[in-house]
């Protein structure tokens, strides 16, 4: 299948690591992933909330743009819109009318849409991704966390279930590590409320990281930059606001991918969490291969 | 029905004007609180999933528009998901955002319409979102310079926030978009 990666508005800042690693990855699995030309955001949620015609054509733009390949996308909250997108052009005929008189241009809704997760489970294929494991992560423990916008509403993303979905879970027990059984794979952790109404984000947050600790997970993966942020950047004032110790390392899959492929942590951006997981590697006895630079090491030397 | 609509609200029932902007099917409810049970902001908002929707449906048109759970309500379609009658709750709240600004009835317990036109400002100027250009405009214009400001060492040293924006080509093109956007929907942002 030919691709046309769409990244999405955090992978240039706050989700670094999640460009980084992906790119990584993808070089190592042979996945060839080259960048939308000018892509522009998705219009996220302040779009929907905003102007129902302005949360469909701001993605339209960009499957016009992407026609004839399928769409890559890295953020939940981006794959969510350019699906929503396609499936209200392609159900409504009104609706495709008014994007075509907004674009100059009419577009059909048929760019198929990919989340990266979608891609390494079913493309590259887990039997694929075992054989290429050079690192197995064997006996780390991982909460593996969906959030809301890659399952659901599962009408619209048909990509997993939307109570009890597996795709992160097998993709990480392809690297040999152990994914946890734990009831909140796809609760809310505040998303955009990080910025606007911080409280709700914290006691969200909490639940969750709360949740995987109990469930006796080492860390947290997850697919989506805004989920990543919020139980990243936001943990230590959580456990300073609920007097609790957490300590959860939170890594997109495709650092976790990366290790087990025997990739290096400052390729993976794992210099950009907040909480170092670094620790806990080693702890399982996994730490990264010998050679590689040890993220602590470019702490000590600032 | 009859409604208890405002004097100088137009004609059509509220739950008439929801249905139309948001395509949600309203009077399929039947109140069996699915919706507010998997809710993340139910506990701690000032209206549940469930009661929104029957206060749409009998009109209550002040309540509604001015509430904070409007506003806080995280568009995770968690109720859209399990409703057993597929109303479509996250488009309903869309539509009375929507309304609700346009009215002028937004309660003043929110900055989710100001952070949304700062963003959506930024998207028609640079294409994309420069989340620290985002982040400063949303901090002058509510005055919350000190929240968070403790985190911006670190989020600089690890390379979190990007110091300019990329430049993205197509400025005419996005400005045109916007323009006909809001031609189409009487410029009421």
């Amino acid at each position: 299948m030919s691709y046309v990666f769409f990244p999405g508005c955090s992978l240039d800042s706050t989700a670094r690591g999640y460009r980084l690693s992906t790119e990584a990855v993808a070089r190592a699995l042979g996945l060839d992933l080259p960048e939308l030309p000018d892509w522009t955001c998705c219009g996220s949620t302040a779009a929907h909330q905003s102007s129902s015609l302005l949360a469909v054509a701001l993605p339209a733009q960009n499957l016009l743009a992407a026609s004839g390949k399928t769409m890559a996308v890295a953020c939940a909250a981006c794959y969510s819109r350019l699906k929503v997108a396609n499936h209200e052009i392609a159900n409504a005929p009104a609706t495709r009318e008014w994007v075509a008189g907004v674009l100059g241009a009419d577009y059909d809704g048929s760019t198929p849409v990919q989340h990266l997760l979608e891609i390494i489970r079913d493309e590259v294929g887990l039997d694929e991704i075992g054989k290429r494991v050079r690192a197995p992560l064997t006996g780390l423990r991982v909460a593996c966390y969906y959030g809301c916008l890659l399952v659901r509403p599962p009408d619209v993303v048909r990509f997993d279930d939307p109570e009890n979905p597996m795709s992160l879970d097998q993709v990480v027990a392809a690297t040999g590590a152990e994914p946890v059984e734990w009831p909140y794979k796809t609760e809310c952790c505040g998303a955009s409320h990080s910025i606007t109404k911080v409280a709700i984000v914290e006691r969200l947050s909490h639940d969750i990281l709360a949740m995987a600790r109990d469930a006796g997970a080492d860390c947290i993966v997850t697919a989506c930059p805004l989920c990543q942020l919020n139980l990243d950047l936001r943990q230590k004032d959580i456990e300073a606001h609920f007097g609790e110790r957490l300590g959860l390392p939170v890594l997109f899959f495709t650092q976790l991918l990366g290790l087990a492929l025997g990739l290096k942590p400052s390729a993976l951006g794992l210099d950009s969490l907040i909480v170092d997981p670094l620790p806990m590697l080693a702890k399982r006895g996994l730490a990264p291969r010998p050679g590689a630079r040890p993220v602590v090491a470019a702490k000590a030397r600032k | 029905m009859t409604t208890a609509a405002a004097p100088h609200v137009g004609s059509a029932p509220l739950i008439q004007e929801i249905e139309t902007a948001s395509g949600a099917l309203l009077a399929l409810c039947f109140q069996c609180q699915k919706c507010t049970s998997g809710c993340p902001i139910a506990a701690t908002t000032d209206i549940k999933p469930h009661e929104l929707i029957r206060l749409v449906q009998l009109g209550e048109r002040r309540e509604v528009l001015s509430s904070r759970m409007i506003w806080e309500c995280t568009s995770c379609q968690t109720c859209r998901t399990r409703c057993p009658h597929d109303v479509d709750l996250p488009a309903m709240i869309d539509a009375l955002r929507r309304l609700s600004r346009d009215a002028g009835k937004v309660t003043p317990d929110t900055a989710v319409p100001v952070f949304n036109d700062i963003f959506l400002g930024a998207v028609r100027r640079l294409g994309r979102v420069h989340e620290l250009g985002l982040m400063a405009a949303f901090k002058l214009r509510t005055g919350s310079f000190f929240q968070d400001a403790g985190k911006l060492p670190a989020m600089l040293r690890k390379g979190k926030l990007a110091l300019r924006p990329t430049l993205v080509r197509g400025r005419a093109r996005r400005a045109r978009t916007f323009r006909r956007v809001d031609g189409i929907e009487g410029g009421k942002r």
